[in-house]
């Protein structure tokens, strides 16, 4: 059994590993286990466990079993490892696991152990202390010696012929010459008990057949245990129970539901401790470069009276045309001294037309060469359709301000758009050059990379209570938390006004506050949908947050304006582009947030719980074990292993028609993806309660297609669930790194479906229980989530599919790609599957195995 | 006495002899430009006959300059310092037209002789390094990587013999990345005849040079010969040129803070229905000159004239309509100019010299001469892997086409891909890159060097643009400071004499994160340091108490003498008791 060297090849080794036998197995990790142990200083295992003659008494006879178990150090464990392994295996695949067993535990351990205590103390009256399994090796050595003696006697040297059962005695002399420390004496203990082994007279010590036989039948060792050699002949070199049983273990298959409901539950509780102090963290300033509130603002004083000169400008303007409002604002901007260009956009969605233009001006760093830029945005109408009246006009009179600073390292551009969604949209793909012409015109001035941007929302004229900041860019992205924490500390810090986040106006830190807040956070970035005009710069690794005061109180829009100028003059101390802090994090209070590390595992845990389901389904839908005719002669053993198996049929999985629906499924998603995203607005309700009524029968009919013409297998069903699951949980965990909160809410929508099975409606039961199945299926359905999503929120299906369609063809969203593409087909799978009829002689154990 | 004063007649007679070849002279010109700027050129001048710099003879040409291109054997050489941006749209054409300038950064390109390529580049190599130490400049950093030989950009400006001409290479380098501050001003001023103590070099200070909006330093060596004639002379030529903010220069120096104004003193537009004593439209003032004079603008008067220049230059002079009222101080002579924009002084040699410009409504402005061409480049595209190049080049000239050569030398790794390169005329592709020169870069041996030769016909932009891929660098490739991205050289571009800059570009590369490491390191070590220090001290040292010390010390050097005389004493009795 053992490979020969000349041939050694790592195939045959590495099968010869895995067929180790199960009390060779433990003996190894038995030594190993204690060799690891002994490495600690506390407890002396090598004094506990060796043979000393003199410590030998009644209460210290267990030093005659652990002495071989211990070593004196990695090397002598290793040797002994090396040697040991190949002669035990090869004891134990003649002899059966349980003989080894108790044979080795008990006489071929004390026996030796004895002796050589008896001849060191009577005898010799040394007390030299004996540590490892080379006792062992040499009396399996000694015992194979004597195997080849009775078939070949002799070996020949020269004239002489030399008696086999001689060479581990030869062994012995050279390993106490060669080997120090080694005790010739017990070596030659085991040699003994080996070659009495060897000539039969101790085969007494075997414990009897039938005791063995009994034992081994009465616990269905050979069915429970992994490499277990039965002590029965015949299965001689015939493992029982290997990785195919482990696979097929009762026990172990009934597992994966209860570990992917497990998955479930603790990747839901393990999101809603994150608010709790020992999971959060509180912000801090990565970058130490920017220096929040370090300097001395100086925007105040006369500077007021030109912002009401502007705001008076600017409330003049309020109704007049776009064209006109950018007009004035060139001449404000030029005699500033600054230079100004516009850009007119026109973007089409939903079968409207947005256009409008944008105008921006650009002050130059003074001693700057345009290689950096830091963005100023106001847009002309805020997100709800305000004028931004004291904004624009802040933006106005900063322009004028910063201009006469001389500190700029960077170039400043002040952008006013024409509407707080296209316009920045607009501007900024322009800026990177990757905006779609003519319908939007290209920057006739650009000036270097741009480090970051603020942006400011100010619709009203009194003065403000506090500031609400957002943060959150298209798709989920986020900029850098650097970028929050700054503003954070300038407002707060440097100018005394309370910072709020995520529409949370009171916030009293409590554990219902922070989860809300991070909540609301997790929902508008699973939407993906711009939350101000900075969201656009997001996605091209501008960091941008907006500004947005609100509340009556004593803070005046200088103060504003100052929040503005510390902001600046800290992005302008940047060395770097904004890359020392976290991208990926959850807020749940200014000051407090959790870090991509703590939170993914929640969502990986979602997705894993597909993955789990679908490697189940893969196993449980493959062909049946054959191991059960292995062990005809036990009863107890076949008895459970067969009845899960024998009736599915050995042939081998059939693949085409689960690939053929879980791919068609797939390739059916691009359809609501594409009619949602081109029909204009006034059809769009209309549209979507065709597509709603469809949908709810479309399961029903796809199911009763596919059994009439298909009548698919209760392993199709299994396979194309199977499927359907794996490639969820492929999207779900690819799409977590990218956009937490929409797997994460995706894959809670989407659970249900790793407990749909098809359900027969034999009885009464069983048709209220599908029917329950069926309503929970509706449900969860994504056009049934986005009815109830927009009645909670008040917005009408109309709005909410607009704006979808409106991101999609603006700002490049792609929310609708992982409804329509990942979710929605996997819905449509689980109802296929709740309709399912699987074809009748698999219907029973298809049944019985979803109990 | 006789004797001497013959002897000063000779030296006289022999310093004239020179002083016909060799001679200094030095102008300032001051040009208001729009709005509320001043363009203020320096410029230093002086010849030294081609023998005297053959025979070390120095007089105006400084001799560490000179001893450096002698040994480099460099026959023309042009250095640039530079910093900011010119904004042709408001400032108009360059002054100089844009010879004296060079991209941001350090620009340095020369005519060495030499018989090989590779002596030289070993010419160069020893030229950047001497050069190096002379400007307190890292040029040193000018390896093959950022060295390349222009083709088509560059024509020497000097005259060569037809025999030199065929052994000169021209070697160009840039550092984009170099900082102009103070350092380099100081050993530029050196250079100088009056080195900054006497004449027009005297307003040049360090502070306020460098707050300039755009400025350039340069510095040209350029043989010359009077046609037909064998008599050659050597021209050193320096000039600084910078656009001054009045309003910013006239903030003191002790505060320079730009508070809000006092309310009173806020220029507002009192025909706005809605001004008030809190309510204020800030007035246009593009109209108004600006009051300013050159104390307020260069910190102080000048310092008399130097007394090394030639006569019959005046040395200073400004470029304003003649309606402009400008007030001097004695002593100055005001010469009028006959185009009506220009005005010069001729000073006293002593006395400081101060100018006025006093606040003026004044309809009439000195022409702005127009650019021959509009040139603004930038990058394209976004992320860590891809970018692209978007050169917009604008001919302002309604009747006349502008044919030029547009040279870019970027590192290696930026990667250009030469098919994508594409010129589109007002949005058409049509053919109008005439003439390409193309050298590919080489990995971390040599940069890209594109020189394309176009023509833009009158009154069109084009756009020239090229994708290029962004190279992974070793980490130890990176600079050690802050990454904040790697500099590109601006873009060269030639029209016949005239030659525009752009401005160089940022270039961020995918990076590691850097400060991490750092950080643990820096951490790691200070704890290190710490811990062994104590250790360290807690083994070496040896503690004794008090009052045991001093007794200690006491007995043991006692007992040491004690040990050290016995035992010499001891050998000494054993050798002679041997000897014995």
């Amino acid at each position: 059994m053992a490979p020969s060297l000349p041939q050694f090849s790592a195939v045959r080794m590495r099968s010869y590993i895995f067929r180790l036998p199960l009390f060779t197995r433990s003996i190894i990790l038995i030594i190993i286990l204690i060799w690891i142990v002994s490495n600690q200083t506390v407890w002396d295992v090598e004094k506990w466990g060796a043979l000393i003659p003199d410590e030998i008494g009644l209460s210290t006879m267990y030093r005659t079993n652990t002495f071989p178990l211990v070593h004196a150090g990695f090397f002598h464990a290793v040797m002994n490892i090396f040697a040991l392994t190949p002669l035990l295996e090869r004891f134990e695949s003649e002899h059966g696991t349980l003989t080894t067993l108790l044979l080795f535990v008990g006489p071929l351990s004390t026996i030796p152990a004895l002796l050589y205590t008896f001849i060191e103390t009577m005898v010799l009256h040394m007390n030299t202390a004996v540590l490892g399994a080379s006792i062992w090796v040499f009396t399996l050595l000694a015992m194979e010696a004597m195997k080849t003696h009775k078939t070949n006697p002799h070996f020949m040297i020269g004239e002489n012929k030399i008696p086999t059962w001689t060479t581990p005695l030869v062994l012995v002399l050279f390993i106490s010459f060669i080997v120090p420390n080694t005790s010739f004496l017990g070596h030659l203990c085991g040699l003994l008990f080996g070659y009495g082994w060897g000539l039969g007279y101790l085969k007494f010590l075997v414990p009897p057949e039938w005791i063995l036989r009994w034992i081994e039948g009465k616990m269905n060792l050979l069915g429970r245990l992994p490499h277990y050699v039965s002590v029965d002949q015949k299965t001689y070199g015939r493992f029982g129970a290997s990785g195919v049983l482990l696979r097929r273990n009762p026990q172990l298959l009934k597992l994966p539901p209860y570990l992917s409901l497990l998955f479930i539950v603790v990747g839901v509780v393990s999101l809603l401790v994150l608010p709790l102090n020992e999971y959060s963290r509180t912000t801090y300033i990565s970058e130490n470069a920017l220096l929040p509130g370090q300097v001395h603002t100086y925007f105040a004083g006369s500077d007021q009276n030109v912002f009401r000169g502007y705001k008076q400008e600017v409330d003049a303007l309020g109704d007049k045309s776009n064209t006109e409002v950018n007009d004035k604002l060139e001449e404000f901007f030029r005699a500033s001294g600054l230079k100004v260009a516009r850009q007119r956009y026109k973007y089409k969605s939903s079968g409207q037309t947005y256009t409008g233009e944008n105008i921006y001006a650009i002050l130059h760093a003074p001693r700057g060469d345009a290689t950096e830029a830091i963005v100023l945005v106001g847009g002309w109408r805020n997100m709800e359709d305000q004028l931004n009246r004291s904004g624009i006009a802040l933006i106005l009179t900063l322009a004028r301000y910063f201009k006469r600073w001389s500190l700029w390292s960077k170039d400043i551009i002040f952008l006013v758009t024409a509407d707080s969604e296209a316009g920045p949209q607009a501007w900024v793909d322009a800026y990177h050059d990757t905006h779609q012409t003519p319908a939007i015109d290209s920057l006739p001035l650009k000036s270097g990379a741009l480090q970051g941007a603020v942006v400011v929302d100010y619709p009203f004229d009194h003065r403000f209570e506090s500031l609400h900041i957002a943060y959150d860019g298209v798709n989920g992205q986020l900029s850098n938390l650097d970028l929050f924490n700054t503003v954070v500390s300038i407002a707060s810090g440097q100018m005394g006004i309370g910072v709020s986040l995520q529409q949370m106006w009171k916030h009293t830190d409590s554990y219902k506050d922070r989860l809300q807040t991070m909540l609301r956070g997790m929902m508008k970035q699973g939407l993906g949908h711009a939350s101000g005009p900075h969201s656009s710069f997001v996605p091209y690794h501008v960091d941008a947050v907006t500004l947005q005061p609100l509340g009556q109180g004593w803070q005046d829009e200088m103060a504003m304006g100052r929040v503005v100028e510390s902001t600046f003059r800290s992005l302008n101390n940047l060395l770097e582009h904004l890359h020392q802090s976290f991208f990926f994090y959850l807020l749940m209070q200014t000051n407090r947030f959790v870090s991509i590390g703590t939170y993914l595992p929640s969502a990986m845990l979602i997705a894993g719980n597909f993955t789990i389901m679908a490697i189940y389904l893969w196993v449980k839908s493959g062909p049946p074990p054959t191991v059960s005719n292995a062990v005809p002669a036990n009863k107890v053993g076949k008895k459970d292993l067969t009845s899960a198996t024998t009736e599915a049929d050995p042939k081998e999985r059939e693949l085409l028609l689960p690939l053929a629906v879980v791919a068609g499924s797939q390739f059916l998603g691009v359809l609501p993806l594409f009619i949602f995203n081109h029909t204009t607005r006034h059809m769009l309700t209309a549209v979507f309660l065709g597509f709603a009524v469809i949908n709810s029968v479309l399961p029903f009919i796809l199911s009763a297609t596919l059994t009439h013409f298909f009548a698919p297998t209760s392993q199709q069903y299994l396979l194309i669930k199977s499927f359907s699951l794996l490639l969820l949980g492929l999207y779900l965990s690819s799409l977590a790194t990218l956009n937490f909160s929409l797997a994460f809410l995706i894959g809670l929508l989407a659970t249900p479906l790793t407990y749909i099975y098809p359900t027969p409606s034999t009885t009464a039961l069983k048709f209220i229980l599908k029917a329950m199945l069926a309503l929970l299926l509706t449900v969860i359905a994504p056009t049934a989530v986005l009815v109830i999503g927009s009645w909670a929120l008040g917005w009408s299906i109309e709005d909410v599919l607009a704006e979808a369609a409106y991101g999609w063809d603006v700002w490049g969203m792609n929310t609708q790609v992982v409804v329509w593409c990942v979710w929605w087909p996997a819905w449509v799978i689980g109802g296929i599957l709740l309709f399912g009829k699987p074809r009748e002689k698999d219907g029973q154990s298809v049944a019985k195995a979803a109990r | 006495m006789c004797q001497l004063r013959s002897l000063l007649l000779v030296l006289v007679a022999i310093f004239s002899l020179v002083h016909a070849i060799s001679d200094y002279h030095e102008q300032l010109v001051l040009r208001p430009l729009q709005p509320s700027l001043l363009l203020a050129s320096f410029n230093f001048q002086s010849n030294t006959s081609w023998e005297s710099f053959e025979q070390q003879n120095f007089r105006y040409f400084p001799r560490s300059l000179g001893q450096i291109l002698q040994h480099a054997n460099t026959r023309e050489l042009h250095l640039r310092f530079s910093l900011g941006q010119w904004d042709a749209e408001s400032w108009g054409a360059r002054p100089w037209g844009g010879r004296r300038e060079g991209g941001t950064g350090v620009e340095l390109w020369a005519w060495v002789e030499a018989e090989t390529d590779e002596d030289a580049d070993g010419r160069w190599l020893t030229l950047t390094n001497a050069l190096s130490g002379l400007f307190c400049a890292s040029l040193n950093f000018i390896d093959s990587t950022r060295t390349t030989k222009p083709v088509m950009s560059f024509q020497p400006s000097g005259y060569h013999t037809n025999s030199t001409l065929s052994n000169l290479h021209l070697l160009h380098g840039t550092l984009p990345r170099e900082v102009v501050c103070t350092e380099n001003l100081t050993p530029f001023l050196k250079l100088l005849p009056c080195k900054g103590k006497a004449g027009i070099s005297s307003l040049l200070d360090g502070h306020k040079l460098f707050d300039a909006s755009w400025q350039s330093m340069s510095l040209d060596v350029t043989p010359l010969c009077l046609p037909g004639s064998e008599e050659c002379k050597l021209q050193i030529t320096q000039t600084i040129d910078m656009v001054l903010d009045i309003q910013r220069s006239k903030r003191p120096r002790d505060n320079p803070i730009p508070r809000p104004v006092p309310s009173e003193e806020l220029k507002c537009d009192t025909s706005k229905p809605y001004h008030s004593s809190d309510v204020c439209f800030p007035l246009d003032t593009t109209s108004q000159e600006e009051d300013w004079s050159l104390a307020q603008i260069f910190g102080h008067a000048m310092k008399g004239t130097c007394p090394l220049a030639t006569d019959g230059i005046d040395p200073v002079c400004i470029h304003v309509p003649h309606a402009r009222q400008v007030y001097w101080s004695e002593g100055a002579q005001e010469h009028k100019d006959k185009s009506g924009y220009m005005r010069c002084f001729e000073l006293a040699p002593e006395s400081d010299f101060e100018m006025i410009l006093p606040r003026q409504e004044i309809s009439e402005k000195a022409p702005l001469e127009q650019p021959l061409l509009y040139a603004q480049r930038s990058f394209i595209g976004y992320g860590q892997e891809r970018g692209g190049v978007q050169a917009i080049l604008t001919n302002p000239s309604p009747t006349s086409a502008v044919d030029f050569v547009y040279m870019e030398s970027l590192p290696w790794f930026m990667k250009l891909y030469l098919h994508t390169l594409t010129a589109k005329i007002n949005g058409n592709s049509e053919d109008v890159i005439q003439e390409m020169y193309y050298r590919p870069a080489l990995d971390r041996k040599r940069g890209t060097q594109l020189e394309v030769r176009m023509f833009i016909p009158a009154n069109s932009t084009v756009i020239l643009t090229y994708e290029f891929e962004k190279a992974i660098l070793r980490y130890t490739e990176y600079p050690p400071d802050a990454n904040r991205g790697f500099d590109i050289a601006s873009a060269v571009i030639t029209i016949g004499n005239v030659s525009i800059r752009t401005t160089s570009l940022l270039l961020p590369l995918p990076t590691p994160d850097f400060s991490m490491p750092y950080n643990v390191i820096i951490l790691t070590s200070t704890v290190m340091a710490l811990a062994f220090g104590s250790i360290f001290n807690l083994l070496v040292r040896r503690f004794v108490g008090a009052d045991e010390a001093e007794k200690l010390d006491i007995r043991m050097l006692r007992r040491k003498v004690q040990a050290v005389a016995s035992r010499l004493s001891r050998r000494f009795m054993k050798k002679t008791a041997k000897q014995e």
